[in-house]
């Protein structure tokens, strides 16, 4: 731009910069956390009645649904990284079911204390989920193939260590049986009210946030999604970045094995089957842009609890599962649609 | 000669600003008709205008004579008006015939797909076209000046009258430029009428016959093709070629970078990538060096590969930074070296285009201002505010998107980024691909004033006339090897001689 300020072509650039949202704006930036009252007030309003109380709002199925959404939103924190770095982790619920197996196994059947079991666990699935970064950053290999073959050979790792078996966790002294201790995770704090499961996902929820919104790493996440190239022509270790956020995913699988093991007191190497998805799921209606660059962690946050709201809403209706799946599916197309809806009008190339 | 196309008196308004202001425009048959003019001087509007894509608020259009309103892209086309957009409409999977009959196909009698009929009529149009290209080819295997050519006759399919090209050498290399200036003459022989969007001024002369140059939504003037440049620029920007470059300041202090014998072995051999073979130059603070050769010689990737991006491999020979053997070959070991770089691409490698301006801006500093790997928002926001304002990036929002940005100020966005780092040496390919007169004005302006605080800078450009008015010295390249060097004021001929000898030496 060459001449004074007055100059038209000047304003005209000047006014198409500034940032001016527009109502649909505000709706896509917070199409989860919107979708969530929506069901809210739908689940209220549709909710089945007993001697005058709503419930939906009954203390006990409010511990129901954050209770039921605590390990695919512990999932989906880690999978968020992973898109905003334009990546994807298709491994994530066979982790899970490996993690769960793998701390059944080492408390039940080699009598390990919990000291040693859980962090065990915990750096096994990091290093599965950093092994899958490696390989597809290294072989150049499209995470979506890598973490696919991730999926089936942790399904295989978990049959090995559960010896092709379900296992009982039974809690006690003596061998044979895992420390009362663990028992925690299926229970309830404050007065039998808030979950445990709950609580680890909350607090995971607030590091995640955190990380992805004030640290230099999550600045750098971010840069590598939206441009890879101009990220390493700018110094940023674009390698580490893209092989590490595969390491928070399998992060957050082992927590959410250790969780789905603890409220449920046993391993199964099939358990987790799909959660992958409903990760995703959870993810694309936050917002976050599943070609990378762009994305929140409150929106994933909300979609997770989008979800299971909605799913226990129609289930106090008593609508079948195939509705259900019908219905998660309508909204993941409807949430997707919006946004590249605006991202079109903004002229966004895509 | 018949014309074609007369539009008088065009107006068009958007919201507060008239984009276009009484224009008045006409083409000949036969004619090639470059239409010039900085981003947002009203060029892709008329042609808007004409191709039916939006409506004029006031002004006649006459094709042949008879006057028409075109309402739709389609009566346009159906009129006898083609325009290849910027971006080509091709799909890159598929072949190049069923490229040309996308959305026409033609069938058998079983209804399925008459490949070997729509072959055979692919090649005619590819040959009516001034193409030799086997219509059997996938997209996706050609460069893009063939990809362009086949737009042509993609274009041509509907026996189009107009043809009207928005920046078509864009994308293309300088041979690949001269073919498809070739081509459009041969379409303007053939009686079709060529209109030429550009905002590059040496390509006029080789293509156009005549040329209309608009500014600030108003013909500022018509020249005849041959018309000097100088008088060009007067009418695009309103001020003379020679005004564009700030004066030398002439301070050269110590040596920054030396490459004596120097030769870059890459690891993986890639097909059309030049590497150094023998580069011998040196670059001094306070000093701005130009690489000039023509297209392919090596001059990117002699940049890269001193940068050590997307590209590995290893340096022999001697190569000195700050008067000391320095190991290059990795953006690590360049940047601790004090060496910075801005590609040819600004939207590829330069820019994150869907993240704001400041994300943009301490990209490659945000270890700086982030002690403990945390960001602090008032901190950043001081630091990106100071750098837009040293930088003059227009306008000074921190929280715009860069992709809203114009050409210029995305590139000063880049500079902005690369510079907060303070380098000692700036590397830099293709300062002002796709950027307006005015802003190319500025983006010279700012080397120098760095370049007076110590910066060395080492410019490759295949814009000649930009480096002579730019460089203290110029190193001409040739096939990976530097052939001569230049001190200010050698003209262009001198330069120019001295890239092709070398090119037949070798």
């Amino acid at each position: 731009m060459t001449a004074e300020p007055t100059n038209p072509p000047v304003q005209k650039a000047a006014a198409a910069t500034r940032p001016r949202l527009r109502p649909l704006d505000y709706v896509v930036r917070f199409q989860s956390l919107l979708g969530l009252i929506l069901v809210i007030v739908g689940g209220v309003a549709f909710s089945p009645r007993r001697h005058g109380h709503i419930l939906f709002l009954q203390p006990d199925n409010i511990a129901n649904i954050v209770r039921s959404i605590s390990e695919t939103g512990i999932l989906a924190l880690g999978m968020t990284f992973v898109i905003i770095a334009a990546g994807i982790d298709l491994s994530v619920g066979a982790v899970l079911g490996l993690s769960s197996v793998l701390t059944a196994a080492l408390l039940i059947n080699a009598g390990w204390g919990l000291w040693t079991t859980l962090p065990l666990v915990l750096v096994c699935a990091t290093l599965f989920g950093l092994a899958q970064g490696a390989i597809s950053t290294r072989l150049h290999v499209q995470a979506f193939i890598v973490t696919l073959a991730g999926l089936q050979a942790a399904r295989g790792l978990a049959l090995i260590a559960s010896g092709n078996e379900f296992i009982n966790i039974n809690y006690g002294s003596g061998p044979g049986n895992a420390p009362p201790a663990f028992a925690v995770l299926g229970e309830r704090l404050f007065y039998d009210t808030f979950p445990v499961a709950t609580l680890v996902f909350v607090v995971l929820a607030v590091m995640a946030t955190f990380v992805l919104n004030h640290t230099r790493y999550g600045r750098y996440v971010f840069a590598v999604g939206g441009n890879e190239r101009a990220a390493r022509l700018s110094g940023i270790p674009v390698e580490w970045i893209k092989i590490s956020v595969y390491g928070l995913t399998g992060l957050c699988s082992g927590v959410a094995g250790i969780v789905h093991a603890g409220q449920f007191a046993f391993g199964s190497p099939t358990d987790g089957t799909g959660y992958e998805l409903n990760a995703i799921a959870a993810v694309v209606i936050g917002g976050t842009d599943l070609f990378g660059g762009a994305g929140t962690m409150i929106g994933t946050i909300a979609g997770a609890v989008m979800l299971g709201a909605l799913a226990n809403v129609l289930q106090l209706n008593d609508v079948s599962a195939a509705m259900q799946l019908l219905a998660t599916g309508a909204i993941i197309v409807a949430a997707a649609a919006l946004q590249t809806y605006v991202g079109r009008r903004d002229g966004r190339s895509r | 000669m018949t014309s074609l196309l007369e539009m008088r008196g065009i107006e068009k308004r958007f919201g507060g600003v008239q984009a276009l202001k009484g224009v008045d425009f006409d083409l000949r048959a036969g004619e090639a008709h470059v239409l010039l003019g900085e981003n947002g001087a009203g060029k892709s509007t008329l042609m808007n205008i004409l191709s039916g894509s939006i409506g004029p608020d006031a002004g006649d259009i006459r094709l042949f004579g008879k006057p028409v309103r075109f309402s739709s892209p389609a009566e346009a086309h159906a009129a006898g008006i083609a325009m290849i957009p910027q971006e080509l409409d091709l799909v890159p999977g598929l072949d190049i015939t069923a490229n040309l009959f996308l959305g026409n196909e033609e069938r058998t009698a079983w209804g399925t797909l008459a490949h070997r009929r729509m072959r055979r009529a692919a090649s005619d149009l590819l040959r009516k076209a001034g193409v030799s290209l086997d219509a059997g080819r996938p997209v996706s295997s050609l460069r893009m000046g063939e990809r362009q050519l086949v737009a042509i006759a993609k274009a041509l399919s509907a026996d189009a009258r107009i043809l009207v090209m928005d920046e078509p050498t864009a994308a293309l290399s300088a041979t690949e430029c001269e073919h498809l200036f070739g081509t459009v003459r041969e379409l303007c022989a053939r009686g079709v009428g060529v209109i030429y969007i550009s905002h590059r001024l040496e390509e006029v002369p080789r293509v156009a016959d005549r040329v209309t140059v608009m500014r600030d939504g108003c013909v500022a003037g018509e020249a005849a093709a041959d018309a000097p440049q100088a008088e060009l620029v007067r009418l695009l920007v309103g001020r003379s070629f020679e005004d564009l470059f700030p004066p030398r300041a002439g301070r050269i202090g110590r040596e920054l970078l030396r490459l004596e014998h120097a030769r870059f072995d890459p690891a993986i051999e890639r097909a059309g990538w030049q590497a150094a073979r023998d580069v011998s130059l040196t670059v001094h603070e306070g000093e701005i060096v130009g690489l000039a050769g023509l297209m392919g010689v090596g001059r990117t990737e002699l940049l890269s590969a001193l940068y050590g991006f997307e590209v590995e491999g290893r340096w022999s020979g001697t190569v000195l930074v700050d008067g000391r053997p320095a190991r290059l070959g990795s953006i690590a070991a360049a940047r601790r070296a004090g060496i910075a770089y801005v590609t040819d691409d600004r939207r590829g490698t330069g820019l994150v285009l869907n993240h704001t301006v400041g994300e943009n801006v301490v990209l490659s500093t945000l270890r700086r201002i982030t002690p403990w790997a945390l960001v602090s928002p008032g901190k950043e926001r001081r630091y990106v505010t100071e750098a837009l304002s040293r930088f003059d990036v227009r306008p000074k929002l921190p929280e715009a998107l860069v992709i809203n940005l114009s050409g210029g100020n995305q590139q000063k966005v880049v500079f902005a980024k690369e510079l907060v780092s303070e380098p000692h040496l700036l590397l830099l390919d293709e300062p002002t691909r796709g950027v307006d007169v005015g802003a190319k004005a500025e983006i010279y302006g700012q080397l120098r004033s760095l370049t007076a605080k110590g910066l060395g800078v080492l410019v490759a450009s295949s814009e000649l006339p930009e480096l002579i008015g730019l460089c203290d010295r110029i190193v001409v390249m040739s096939r990976g090897r530097t052939v001569a060097e230049f001190a200010a004021g050698a003209s262009e001929e001198e330069i120019r001689h001295a890239s092709t000898i070398g090119t037949e030496a070798a």
